[in-house]
């Protein structure tokens, strides 16, 4: 490893770290994201907020026992009587379905985006919405109601120019229009 | 370097208002990478001594650890560092699946070992840049941050989230290889090799960054096996240990690297060791996406546990869903421990197990904590001005000594 150490002579050093310097003033390696004017549209598979397909649902609390951050909360879902939770014109007509009475609820303030609860749930309900850049102004709008929390937050910035990284040789991370 | 010795015990009991030496607080907000605060005893410029006063951003990750069930520590251990998250995580899933006897499938190894690698990259890549801000330049600082981007891309992809990854589960790992991230990671590579190249010009051969850290906080190879320091900072001192060598887990006993080892103890020979490292890491990685095995990324006993909803997902999008087993984990009783090299030196676990759902007991020494004799022993006898370089050179990163 010793050539690597070897002390450089503190001429040719500087020229070359001047010259460098002045390449990448000219020609920048710039890979950041005219925020929020353009937007990522996250891959598939990204871990940001989710909601449950209320007909799927059993209600077998099992998100809320693998949540390790203790975000999930079991919510009582009466059906047809007005409901502390959802009102009964939003119950699903599939009468076995509604009958299922526990429905879990994320507090996205604690929520850690680990997904084990999607991954532990046995009839695979919940649904990642691919939604990532939510900010949240109160602390109620932190803790849905079961019927807010069927809608889960909207990507803010819909309207901006959508686009998707891509890997690229000379500039480490390039952006393309999302198909 | 002053070769003077200075009696602290003086210094220690002189009253304020006649005191020989200053003493400088620098921190607790911090002063680097976190929040610590390093007491200095000055006469002069000149560091007489130097006490680190650690502990705060103590998380309590071992008490909360054994008052949850088992998985639920995969998340905990990985916010104490994190910069460098997957081997956290691996440590500790390789000691609980010790306890539970699970081996995972090859190619599961695989997997954990690319993005281990990945993950040792971006970890590097973030000391390197502290250590350019640590030295007043900001464009080793700006490039190193965002020459990670490319790889954090990549785990994004492999994982689905950019710093916290849950990737490593007992049993295997929970996604597999998406379609397009062979390609994608072969671009990046060769990117990273490029690139290594400018850093050469602009930061590592620079005569600037030559005259502040060569012969700088020598730690000797004696000193250095004596106080225990680890990971990159104990091979710069010359000592040939790593724990991917000498205790193979995961796929490193298939794989073909190079330990770099160098022989002053410097900070210059700590900045060359990562360099070097992520040159080795690039190596890896190549003969990782080369050679990856096909077959399952989940061992057959929690595989068979899967219901068929869970098993249909497991066949169409490759990925892991947990059986109920995975929340209910009781390990038989025992003891195991692991020992994983994490960008920053070794991690070692230790967890007990009384056949309960929590564990009885869970205890893990990272290596920055390891790594706090640097600045006791090593800065001794230098300028002030030279503390920001041995500091920097350590790649001390304060939440995960305190743990």
């Amino acid at each position: 490893m010793s050539e690597v150490r070897k002390p450089r002579d503190p001429v040719t050093g500087h020229i070359k770290a001047l010259a460098k310097g002045f390449k990448y003033l000219i020609e920048p390696n710039r890979m950041t994201l005219d925020y929020p004017a353009e937007t990522m549209k996250l891959p598939p598979n990204y871990r940001g907020f989710f909601t449950v397909d209320d007909v799927k649902c059993i209600g077998c609390s099992m998100c809320e026992m693998v949540c390790p951050p203790e975000a999930i909360t079991m919510v009582p879902r009466i059906v047809g009587s007005g409901g502390k939770t959802l009102p009964a014109e939003s119950a699903p007509q599939d009468q076995k379905a509604a009958k299922r009475t526990k429905r879990p609820v994320v507090n996205w303030g604690k929520c850690i985006f680990c997904y084990f609860c999607v991954d532990v749930c046995p009839v695979d309900a919940f649904r990642p919405t691919g939604v990532h850049d939510v900010a949240f102004y109160t602390d109620r709008e932190y803790r849905p109601t079961y019927e807010e929390y069927l809608n889960p937050p909207e990507d803010p910035y819909k309207s901006s120019k959508k686009v998707v990284s891509k890997a690229d040789k000379k500039r480490g991370v390039s952006y393309e229009p999302a198909p | 370097m002053s070769e003077k010795v200075y009696n602290l015990e003086e210094a220690a009991t002189l009253s304020p208002s006649g005191e020989k030496y200053i003493v400088l607080q620098i921190g607790p907000s911090h002063p680097g990478s976190g929040h610590m605060r390093l007491v200095v005893w000055l006469d002069g410029d000149i560091i007489v001594k130097v006490d680190p006063d650690i502990g705060f951003v103590h998380r309590t990750s071992e008490w909360l650890s054994e008052r949850r069930e088992w998985i639920k520590a995969v998340p905990i251990v990985e916010r104490i560092m994190l910069p460098d998250t997957i081997h956290a995580n691996l440590s500790y899933v390789l000691a609980v699946e010790k306890l539970l006897g699970i081996e995972p499938p090859p190619r599961a190894q695989y997997l954990r070992s690319l993005a281990a690698e990945i993950n040792r990259i971006t970890s590097h890549l973030y000391g390197i840049g502290i250590f350019g801000i640590f030295l007043g330049s900001s464009t080793v600082y700006m490039w190193a941050f965002g020459d990670r981007e490319p790889f954090l891309d990549l785990m994004e992809m492999l994982t689905g989230a950019r710093i916290t990854y849950s990737y490593i589960i007992p049993g295997g790992v929970r996604w597999d290889m998406p379609n397009g991230f062979k390609e994608r990671a072969e671009t990046v590579l060769q990117y990273m090799e490029r690139r290594l190249k400018d850093y050469e010009d602009i930061w590592v051969k620079n005569p600037v960054v030559q005259a502040r850290t060569i012969n700088v906080g020598v730690m000797k190879r004696e000193d250095a096996i004596s106080l225990g320091v680890v990971g990159p900072n104990l091979r710069a001192s010359g000592v040939y240990y790593d724990t991917r060598k000498h205790k193979p887990y995961a796929a490193y006993k298939d794989l073909d690297f190079e330990v770099p080892v160098m022989k002053n103890g410097d900070a210059y020979d700590r900045l060359l060791i990562r360099v070097e490292e992520i040159k080795q890491s690039i190596r890896m990685i190549r003969q990782i996406l080369k050679d990856i095995p096909e077959g399952k990324i989940i061992a057959d006993n929690i595989y068979n546990q899967l219901n068929p909803v869970m098993k249909k997902v497991y066949e169409e999008k490759r990925r892991v869903m947990f059986p109920a087993y995975m929340i209910h984990l009781r390990p038989p009783p025992g003891e195991a421990t692991s020992m994983v090299e994490a960008g920053r030196g070794e991690i070692f676990f230790y967890i007990k197990s009384t056949g309960d759902k929590y564990p009885y007991r869970f205890r893990w020494v990272t290596p920055s904590f390891r790594n706090l004799p640097f600045f006791t022993h090593v800065a001794v006898g230098h300028r002030l001005a030279d503390l920001p370089a041995i500091y920097g050179s350590i790649d001390y990163f304060p939440p995960e000594a305190d743990r």
